[in-house]
Protein backbone atom coordinates (compact mmCIF):
# COMPACT_ATOMS: atom_id res chain seq x y z
CA UNK A 1 0.00 0.00 0.00
CA UNK A 2 1.43 3.54 -1.04
CA UNK A 3 0.14 6.89 -0.27
CA UNK A 4 -0.80 8.72 -3.49
CA UNK A 5 -0.42 12.53 -3.53
CA UNK A 6 -4.07 13.70 -4.82
CA UNK A 7 -5.56 11.48 -1.49
CA UNK A 8 -3.45 13.87 0.45
CA UNK A 9 -4.60 17.41 2.59
CA UNK A 10 -2.70 19.26 4.96
CA UNK A 11 -3.16 18.12 7.76
CA UNK A 12 -4.14 14.44 7.36
CA UNK A 13 -2.69 12.55 10.02
CA UNK A 14 -0.40 9.65 9.73
CA UNK A 15 -1.34 6.47 11.13
CA UNK A 16 0.41 6.35 14.60
CA UNK A 17 2.27 3.91 15.52
CA UNK A 18 2.84 2.37 19.46
CA UNK A 19 5.31 -0.58 20.82
CA UNK A 20 6.48 -1.07 24.59
CA UNK A 21 10.01 -0.47 25.06
CA UNK A 22 12.05 -3.46 26.47
CA UNK A 23 15.13 -4.31 27.72
CA UNK A 24 15.64 -6.99 25.36
CA UNK A 25 14.35 -4.28 22.32
CA UNK A 26 17.04 -1.96 23.77
CA UNK A 27 19.89 -4.80 23.71
CA UNK A 28 18.79 -5.85 20.11
CA UNK A 29 19.45 -2.29 19.11
CA UNK A 30 22.43 -1.77 20.70
CA UNK A 31 23.70 -5.12 18.19
CA UNK A 32 22.14 -3.62 15.22
CA UNK A 33 23.07 -0.20 15.79
CA UNK A 34 26.42 -0.43 16.88
CA UNK A 35 25.83 2.23 19.66
CA UNK A 36 27.05 0.15 23.08
CA UNK A 37 26.86 3.03 25.17
CA UNK A 38 26.54 1.69 28.92
CA UNK A 39 23.74 3.99 29.28
CA UNK A 40 21.58 1.91 27.41
CA UNK A 41 22.56 -1.13 29.59
CA UNK A 42 23.92 -0.46 32.17
CA UNK A 43 21.43 0.77 35.48
CA UNK A 44 24.08 2.00 37.57
CA UNK A 45 25.52 3.89 34.63
CA UNK A 46 22.46 4.95 33.76
CA UNK A 47 21.86 5.93 37.58
CA UNK A 48 25.52 7.54 38.09
CA UNK A 49 24.23 10.54 35.55
CA UNK A 50 20.67 10.89 37.20
CA UNK A 51 18.12 8.53 35.75
CA UNK A 52 16.54 5.66 37.66
CA UNK A 53 17.90 2.83 35.24
CA UNK A 54 18.53 2.42 31.19
CA UNK A 55 17.07 4.84 28.62
CA UNK A 56 16.70 4.01 24.97
CA UNK A 57 19.37 5.00 22.66
CA UNK A 58 17.43 8.27 20.65
CA UNK A 59 18.20 6.89 17.49
CA UNK A 60 16.14 3.54 18.91
CA UNK A 61 12.98 6.03 19.32
CA UNK A 62 14.02 7.40 15.98
CA UNK A 63 13.99 4.25 14.26
CA UNK A 64 10.50 3.49 15.29
CA UNK A 65 9.81 6.95 14.03
CA UNK A 66 11.18 5.80 10.80
CA UNK A 67 9.48 2.96 10.51
CA UNK A 68 6.52 5.03 11.04
CA UNK A 69 6.87 7.05 8.20
CA UNK A 70 8.21 4.32 6.08
CA UNK A 71 4.71 1.95 6.46
CA UNK A 72 2.79 5.43 5.92
CA UNK A 73 4.95 6.20 2.69
CA UNK A 74 4.86 2.52 1.35
CA UNK A 75 8.52 2.02 0.15
CA UNK A 76 11.16 3.47 2.04
CA UNK A 77 12.99 4.48 -1.06
CA UNK A 78 10.34 7.82 -1.58
CA UNK A 79 11.93 8.87 1.73
CA UNK A 80 14.18 11.81 1.09
CA UNK A 81 14.90 13.74 4.76
CA UNK A 82 14.05 12.49 8.22
CA UNK A 83 15.06 14.62 11.30
CA UNK A 84 14.53 14.70 14.97
CA UNK A 85 14.84 16.31 18.37
CA UNK A 86 15.42 14.36 20.95
CA UNK A 87 13.36 15.61 24.15
CA UNK A 88 12.72 13.19 26.55
CA UNK A 89 14.40 9.46 27.58
CA UNK A 90 12.43 6.54 27.41
CA UNK A 91 12.51 4.22 30.08
CA UNK A 92 12.06 0.36 29.89
CA UNK A 93 8.14 -1.14 29.69
CA UNK A 94 6.94 2.23 28.57
CA UNK A 95 5.05 2.57 25.91
CA UNK A 96 6.11 5.28 23.10
CA UNK A 97 3.62 6.53 20.48
CA UNK A 98 4.86 7.67 17.14
CA UNK A 99 2.99 9.78 14.77
CA UNK A 100 2.72 13.13 12.61
CA UNK A 101 0.79 15.14 10.31
CA UNK A 102 1.13 16.38 6.94
CA UNK A 103 2.30 20.47 6.83
CA UNK A 104 2.96 20.53 3.13
CA UNK A 105 2.05 19.40 -0.41
CA UNK A 106 3.74 20.00 -3.41
CA UNK A 107 2.16 19.42 -6.67
CA UNK A 108 4.36 20.16 -8.80
CA UNK A 109 8.15 18.11 -7.44
CA UNK A 110 5.47 15.20 -5.59
CA UNK A 111 7.23 16.29 -2.53
CA UNK A 112 5.36 16.17 0.85
CA UNK A 113 6.55 17.31 4.37
CA UNK A 114 5.00 15.94 7.46
CA UNK A 115 5.58 17.25 10.52
CA UNK A 116 6.84 14.63 13.53
CA UNK A 117 6.88 13.35 16.66
CA UNK A 118 6.94 10.48 19.29
CA UNK A 119 4.33 10.60 22.80
CA UNK A 120 5.11 8.61 26.02
CA UNK A 121 2.85 8.68 28.77
CA UNK A 122 4.45 9.38 32.14
CA UNK A 123 2.78 10.05 35.87
CA UNK A 124 -0.61 11.58 33.54
CA UNK A 125 1.30 13.65 31.62
CA UNK A 126 1.99 13.47 27.73
CA UNK A 127 6.19 13.60 27.00
CA UNK A 128 7.45 13.71 23.69
CA UNK A 129 10.63 11.99 23.23
CA UNK A 130 10.95 13.27 19.72
CA UNK A 131 9.42 16.66 18.90
CA UNK A 132 9.86 18.92 15.78
CA UNK A 133 10.45 16.12 14.12
CA UNK A 134 10.17 16.33 10.24
CA UNK A 135 9.68 13.90 6.93
CA UNK A 136 10.05 14.85 3.04
CA UNK A 137 8.56 11.94 1.20
CA UNK A 138 8.61 11.91 -2.77
CA UNK A 139 5.98 10.68 -3.84
CA UNK A 140 5.86 8.49 -7.53
CA UNK A 141 3.66 10.46 -10.19
CA UNK B 1 35.61 20.62 23.69
CA UNK B 2 37.78 22.32 21.37
CA UNK B 3 37.18 24.52 19.38
CA UNK B 4 39.97 24.02 17.00
CA UNK B 5 38.79 20.98 15.72
CA UNK B 6 36.13 22.63 13.91
CA UNK B 7 36.36 21.42 10.50
CA UNK B 8 38.21 18.33 11.12
CA UNK B 9 37.58 15.16 8.80
CA UNK B 10 38.30 11.47 10.07
CA UNK B 11 39.41 9.00 7.46
CA UNK B 12 36.32 7.06 5.25
CA UNK B 13 35.18 3.79 6.64
CA UNK B 14 33.18 1.26 4.35
CA UNK B 15 29.53 -0.03 5.54
CA UNK B 16 27.74 -2.59 3.69
CA UNK B 17 24.16 -2.41 3.62
CA UNK B 18 23.97 -6.32 4.25
CA UNK B 19 20.62 -8.53 4.08
CA UNK B 20 21.86 -9.48 8.20
CA UNK B 21 22.08 -5.72 8.85
CA UNK B 22 18.30 -4.92 6.98
CA UNK B 23 16.82 -7.83 8.78
CA UNK B 24 17.88 -6.59 12.13
CA UNK B 25 16.34 -3.49 11.46
CA UNK B 26 13.34 -5.22 10.06
CA UNK B 27 13.01 -7.56 13.06
CA UNK B 28 13.15 -4.72 15.74
CA UNK B 29 11.05 -2.02 13.83
CA UNK B 30 8.98 -3.28 10.99
CA UNK B 31 7.93 -2.04 8.35
CA UNK B 32 7.63 -2.50 4.68
CA UNK B 33 10.28 -4.20 2.53
CA UNK B 34 13.52 -1.92 1.65
CA UNK B 35 16.14 -0.61 3.38
CA UNK B 36 14.96 1.40 6.27
CA UNK B 37 15.97 5.10 6.78
CA UNK B 38 17.48 4.70 10.32
CA UNK B 39 19.97 1.78 8.92
CA UNK B 40 22.41 5.06 8.63
CA UNK B 41 22.37 4.59 12.19
CA UNK B 42 24.78 1.64 11.82
CA UNK B 43 26.50 3.45 8.96
CA UNK B 44 27.64 6.25 11.85
CA UNK B 45 28.52 3.58 13.92
CA UNK B 46 31.32 2.34 12.09
CA UNK B 47 32.81 6.61 12.94
CA UNK B 48 31.21 7.99 15.69
CA UNK B 49 33.33 6.06 18.20
CA UNK B 50 36.44 7.10 16.87
CA UNK B 51 35.00 10.94 16.92
CA UNK B 52 33.60 11.12 19.81
CA UNK B 53 36.75 9.59 21.76
CA UNK B 54 39.20 11.63 19.66
CA UNK B 55 41.65 13.66 22.29
CA UNK B 56 42.08 16.25 19.71
CA UNK B 57 38.17 16.74 20.40
CA UNK B 58 38.19 16.79 24.40
CA UNK B 59 34.35 15.89 24.08
CA UNK B 60 33.62 14.82 28.15
CA UNK B 61 31.71 12.27 26.89
CA UNK B 62 29.91 11.41 30.10
CA UNK B 63 28.04 14.70 30.16
CA UNK B 64 27.21 14.24 26.30
CA UNK B 65 23.91 13.50 25.31
CA UNK B 66 22.13 13.24 21.75
CA UNK B 67 20.47 16.36 20.35
CA UNK B 68 19.33 15.94 17.52
CA UNK B 69 19.66 14.10 14.19
CA UNK B 70 19.07 14.54 10.83
CA UNK B 71 19.43 12.14 7.58
CA UNK B 72 19.68 13.44 4.19
CA UNK B 73 18.90 10.96 0.86
CA UNK B 74 20.29 11.72 -2.35
CA UNK B 75 19.14 8.70 -3.61
CA UNK B 76 17.60 5.43 -2.14
CA UNK B 77 19.94 3.02 -0.22
CA UNK B 78 20.67 -0.47 -1.74
CA UNK B 79 20.33 -3.38 -0.24
CA UNK B 80 24.16 -5.14 -0.58
CA UNK B 81 25.57 -1.89 -1.53
CA UNK B 82 29.18 -0.78 -0.15
CA UNK B 83 28.87 2.93 1.08
CA UNK B 84 31.62 4.66 2.49
CA UNK B 85 31.51 6.96 5.22
CA UNK B 86 33.32 10.17 5.90
CA UNK B 87 33.29 12.00 8.79
CA UNK B 88 33.40 15.51 9.50
CA UNK B 89 33.46 17.87 12.65
CA UNK B 90 31.27 20.16 11.16
CA UNK B 91 30.33 22.82 14.34
CA UNK B 92 31.25 23.84 17.83
CA UNK B 93 29.35 26.28 19.11
CA UNK B 94 29.10 27.16 23.14
CA UNK B 95 25.67 28.71 24.28
CA UNK B 96 24.30 29.32 27.61
CA UNK B 97 27.59 26.63 29.06
CA UNK B 98 26.75 23.97 26.79
CA UNK B 99 28.47 23.11 24.00
CA UNK B 100 26.70 21.88 20.67
CA UNK B 101 28.53 19.73 18.02
CA UNK B 102 27.42 18.59 15.19
CA UNK B 103 28.86 15.62 13.52
CA UNK B 104 28.39 15.12 9.62
CA UNK B 105 28.98 12.01 7.57
CA UNK B 106 28.80 11.82 4.19
CA UNK B 107 27.95 8.60 2.96
CA UNK B 108 28.81 7.71 -0.66
CA UNK B 109 28.48 5.03 -3.26
CA UNK B 110 31.02 2.89 -4.61
CA UNK B 111 31.79 4.58 -7.75
CA UNK B 112 31.92 7.66 -5.02
CA UNK B 113 28.24 9.28 -6.07
CA UNK B 114 26.78 10.87 -2.86
CA UNK B 115 24.07 8.68 -1.30
CA UNK B 116 23.19 9.96 1.79
CA UNK B 117 24.21 13.09 5.02
CA UNK B 118 24.01 12.70 8.27
CA UNK B 119 23.78 15.03 10.94
CA UNK B 120 24.19 14.34 14.56
CA UNK B 121 23.93 17.07 16.96
CA UNK B 122 25.51 16.36 20.50
CA UNK B 123 25.14 18.24 23.44
CA UNK B 124 28.26 18.64 25.86
CA UNK B 125 26.17 19.30 29.37
CA UNK B 126 27.64 22.55 31.41
CA UNK B 127 28.63 20.13 34.60
CA UNK B 128 27.33 22.05 37.88
CA UNK B 129 29.51 22.45 40.61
Amino acid sequence: MSIRLQDLRVGDALPALARTVTREDVRAYADASGDQNPLHQDDDVARMVGFSGIIAHGMFTMGHLGACVAAWVGDPANIVRLSAQFRAPVFMGEEIVAGGRVRSLDEETHAVVAELWVTVERDGKTEFAIRKGEAEVRLPN
Amino acid sequence: MNQAAEGKTYEPVPFDVSEDRVNAFHDLFGGPPGVPPTILTAAEFTVFPVVMGDPELALDFRNVVHGSQEYEFHRPVHLGETLTVQARIASIRHKGGNGFLVVEMRLNGVDGEMVAIARSTMIERAVSA
